[in-house]
């Protein structure tokens, strides 16, 4: 069998393509309902922190939080449906692995630092939160480490010079903005 | 010197055993996922399956999910040893231009 170097330059070319989108619909398939799932226990965690004082709102967040770590097991769970294998990807396991000591890491920086402050302990999970996304764009999409900074810096702006709208601040531009990411990875990616 | 494969080499094919090499070894990949990936229809996709199977470089294993029926492809050894000696040719081919 003979081709042109053209040929073998288009046939490449092709599998290059299609191994890039395989390896996209992998990685990205799921992002986006994560992204928007928790951009909306964001807008509504913040603005009940903003607006509705004291122990209630704590308790809100609580309430809010199971149910997006229910709904995020459930979603993680139909993730790559029409992939299976006999063996979990040692990625997709050390990418799980990552997330839970992230989250000791963060549960335990919490407590050292002994903080009840609510305006304290939301940044310290923002901080937290936005490095694993942040090693996870590294990883997997160069495009999101921009969005993982600019939250960041975003809530550290927030924090130090708009202390009194920090929340709203989050609500509309930290959870809004997750919205609008995910909808945009589901529509453009 | 590696060598080209023409069965492999029909593009809709070489697509086909592209995304089944870039998945684990252990992976299967489902009919319709393959189907939406390389945009290709029901009968096109399936024809092209068939004959990379009779080749020997990938296996159709059909089986029921939730008491519905499901075909679910994967990549032989021989298939992974063929495209990759495959893309080697393709490769020295574009070398030996320059």
């Amino acid at each position: 069998m003979n081709i042109t170097p053209s040929e073998a330059e288009e046939a490449l070319s092709a599998i290059q393509k299609i191994m890039k989108k395989t390896r996209h619909s992998i990685s990205s398939s799921g992002a986006y309902k994560f992204l928007i799932l928790w951009g909306i226990i964001w807008l509504i965690g913040f603005l009940n922190s903003q607006f509705i004082p004291g122990e209630l709102a704590g308790n809100i967040w609580i309430g809010l939080d199971i149910i997006g770590g229910m709904l995020s097991a459930f979603i993680g769970i139909r993730l790559n449906r029409g992939i299976r294998s006999s063996s979990p990807s040692t990625t997709g396991k050390r990418i799980g692995l990552f997330w839970l000591i992230l989250f000791l890491y963060c549960f335990i920086a919490i407590l050292v630092a002994g903080t009840t402050d609510g305006k304290q302990l939301a940044m310290f999970i923002i901080l937290f939160v936005t490095i694993g996304w942040i090693a996870m764009g590294l990883l997997l999409s160069f495009v999101s480490v921009w969005w993982g900074l600019a939250l960041v810096t975003m809530a550290c702006l927030g924090y130090f010079f708009l202390p009194d709208i920090f929340y709203l601040l989050m609500a509309i531009l930290g959870g809004g903005g997750m919205i609008v990411l995910g909808l945009y990875i589901r529509d453009r990616w | 010197m590696p060598a080209l494969n023409e069965t492999i080499h029909q593009t809709a094919r070489l697509r086909v055993m592209a995304v089944l090499v870039t998945l684990d070894p252990t992976a299967e990949v489902e009919f319709t996922y393959l189907r939406g990936l390389l945009d290709l229809t029901d009968g096109n996709l399936g024809a092209h399956l068939r004959k990379l199977e009779e080749a020997g470089f990938i296996t159709l294993n059909k089986t029921f999910v939730d008491r519905k029926p499901r075909t679910f492809v994967s990549v032989t050894n021989e298939g992974r040893i063929v495209f990759k000696e495959h893309v080697e040719a393709l490769e020295s081919i574009l070398k030996n231009k320059e």
